[in-house]
């Protein structure tokens, strides 16, 4: 009889089965009822398999919609509907579930992953790792090539990673200090995340290493580094992607070894800041023209008319001494504004 | 002596909260053509014989038998396993419901779980329910039934040899009647009797009664309820038969082995496991299980919960060891 899941779903999703959901999740609470107990309330009251994961504690269960009680963990899918037990967190609840969520999945998760936060808690100690202030130590030894195997598996469970699945790393510079993160003496903050995981930071600049096994994070943790080379404040002095994935440079990437602050810039580099100094417009209207798949586009994201643009275009052309608006113009463009990032941005 | 209940499980407490009125604590007389409705639809749906054929693995028919000597006929519903040959065991369900409500295929979705893991036979008998038909209507209908479950065992594919008795509730109650009966009648002898949390004793004056009035599932009042319209007056008196509340059998020797199951947190927890050490003083066989923190019926109400997953796993391993198969 699935006779909880059915009466729920019978009621009205925005207010009774909300009411019931909770009233389930405080009468477990109550009862000091555990891990188990938690999550096939999640799975009865939700009609499908619901898993919790923590693997700082090295908790994994999982509960099918009829309540029994079978760990056969498959790998997380990104569109299960999931909740973190701390805010902020890598997600550790589950409803193993497609399609639209409604509010009820929503509920569900949320209360589970409150009480299980708990649970843990109580029975278990509190998570090693709450922030960079806790233990940056792990994050050091993850992302250290020359640590031994062991320390780094020891650690990235410290760090709540899944020591099977994938992770990546996020090399971060600028925005705010909230989540975990490991303070670097060049001052970058390194971030690892589980995958499928938390959203990027919001603020700041990012470069996003490749996901990967979480032994090899070391070499996320580089190609991250070298991402974060090609990003940008996204000010008009410095326009530019906040954003860039390693995986997604591609053979630009190579440009990094001999691009670099300290070493003599190339001439178009050295040419693009004179211009720029000579024209406070030329930097995001180049960009502008590099990053819209015309020149019409290009006119109205800067909010110019499409002769105004032309005019500067032909400006730019001058102060550079080369073509913009030619395809083999336009790539030297690109090439100048791209080394340009990295011989600003520190190795 | 104190009167603090135990405390419910923490997931049969969670499951009753989200039921609330569903699955209400008490009924009073008045409530009793209502809560006849209930099964009608909604929530509790009983199961159709589609349901109940289990995709195919059974054969289900109705078919109507005579009842006890005067009354009228009686139905059963007749459940045969279609892959497995016969003559099978054959399990005789007899419903629960307070002896005020409910019909034969309240219960069946338990006994078609022990059907299909074992390839049972089902019986299970339609009986005139109280107030409109008092003792011993109810387990004389229910004796009839067994009765023409034995002398035609072979038509429905079943071995008479091995019939269990079996009843949840009200149910339990009738089925350790039935044995009572069988016994002292020298009828049909069962190998078995599987008595859920059965309603026994009709004084309804335990520890537990007193304990769990107003909590839970068939509290004091409701089991008041049912008793009264079973037995009217005499309720509670010296001329209570021991068919109607098996309880008050003074011997408990000679019954076929017992399967004893209750929870710690209801009404029935005293009187059946008093029914339970009886029956092994007088020399007899049985099984008996107190589930912690469990209310009246908390398998069917919550079977997600790791009570109720277990409480059902041990009733089919004690079918298995009672067949020996």
């Amino acid at each position: 009889m699935e006779e909880l899941a059915g009466r729920l779903a019978a009621l009205d999703p925005d207010a009774g089965a909300a009411v019931q959901v909770i009233a389930y999740f405080d009468r477990l609470v109550e009862g000091r009822a555990g891990l188990e107990a938690l999550v096939r309330g999640a799975a009865v009251l939700s009609g499908c398999p619901a898993r919790l994961v923590d693997e700082a504690r090295q908790v994994r269960l999982r509960v099918e919609a009829d309540g029994r009680r079978r760990d056969e963990l498959g790998p997380v899918r990104p569109e299960w509907p999931s909740a973190p037990l701390i805010p902020g967190g890598a997600p550790a609840v589950w409803l193993e579930r497609t399609g639209p969520r409604t509010v009820v999945d929503a509920m569900v998760l949320e209360r589970t992953a409150s009480a299980a936060r708990h649970v843990l808690d109580r029975t278990r100690g509190r998570a090693p790792v709450h922030g960079p202030a806790d233990d940056p130590a792990l994050l050091e030894t993850v992302l250290d090539p020359t640590a031994a195997e062991a320390a780094r598996l020891h650690a990235a469970r410290g760090l709540g990673l899944d020591p099977d699945g994938q992770a990546r790393t996020i090399a971060l510079r600028g925005g705010s200090q909230k989540q975990l993160s490991l303070s670097l003496a060049s001052g970058e903050r390194a971030l690892v995340q589980p995958v499928p995981g938390p959203e990027l930071p919001h603020e700041g600049r990012v470069g996003v290493g490749p996901s990967v096994p979480v032994l090899e994070l070391p070499r996320s943790w580089s190609a991250a580094r070298t991402a974060l080379r090609f990003t940008a404040g996204g000010s008009d002095q410095d326009p530019g992607p906040r954003v860039v994935h390693a995986d997604e440079l591609g053979t630009l990437a190579l440009l990094s070894a001999v691009v670099a602050p300290g070493i003599e810039p190339p001439p178009d580099v050295r040419a693009l800041d004179h211009a720029a100094a000579a024209a406070p417009w030329l930097l995001p209207t180049l960009y502008a023209v590099i990053t819209s798949p015309s020149l019409r586009t290009a006119a109205t994201e800067l909010n110019l008319h499409h002769s105004t643009l032309q005019d500067r275009l032909a400006h730019a052309e001058s102060l550079l001494g080369w073509p913009v608006r030619t395809p083999q113009g336009r790539l030297r463009l690109q090439l100048a504004l791209t080394a340009r990032h990295l011989a600003r941005n520190q190795v | 002596m104190t009167t603090t209940p135990p405390p419910f499980d923490p997931e049969l407490a969670a499951a009753l909260a989200v039921m609330g009125e569903q699955a209400p604590t008490t009924l009073l007389p008045e409530w009793i053509p209502m809560a006849r409705g209930l099964g009608d639809d909604g929530p509790f749906e009983l199961p159709t014989n589609e349901v109940l054929s289990r995709d195919g693995a059974f054969e289900v028919e109705e078919r109507s038998v005579p009842g006890p000597e005067g009354a009228p006929d009686i139905s059963l519903i007749i459940c045969r396993p279609t892959s497995v040959p016969g003559p099978r065991p054959v399990v005789y369900h007899t419903h629960g419901g307070g002896m005020v409500l409910g019909n034969s295929r309240m219960g069946m979705d338990l006994t078609m779980e022990w059907a299909e893991e074992l390839g049972l036979v089902v019986v299970s008998v339609e009986y005139r329910l109280a107030p409109e038909h008092p003792h011993p209507a109810p387990v004389e209908d229910c004796y009839a039934g067994l009765l023409w479950t034995a002398e035609n065992a072979k038509d429905i594919g079943a071995d008479p040899d091995r019939i269990i008795l079996a009843g949840g509730s009200a149910g339990g109650g009738l089925a350790a009647a039935l044995a009572l009966l069988a016994r002292d009648r020298n009828g049909p002898r069962a190998i078995g009797q599987m008595l859920l949390y059965p309603m026994l004793d009709d004084r309804n004056d335990t520890p537990s009664a007193l304990q769990m009035a107003g909590l839970g599932i068939w509290d004091r009042t409701a089991n008041d309820t049912g008793w009264t319209a079973l037995l009217g007056e005499a309720r509670g008196t010296a001329d209570v038969s021991p068919y109607a509340a098996p309880a008050r059998a003074e011997d408990l020797s000679g019954l076929p082995p017992a399967f004893i199951d209750v929870g710690s947190a209801e009404t029935f927890r005293d009187e059946d496991v008093a029914y339970a050490s009886r029956i092994w003083q007088a020399g007899g066989q049985a099984e008996l299980h107190v589930w912690p923190g469990a209310f009246h019926g908390f398998d069917g109400l919550a079977p997600q919960a790791a009570l109720s997953q277990d409480a059902r796993a041990a009733r089919v391993r004690w079918l298995h060891r009672l067949l020996g198969e």
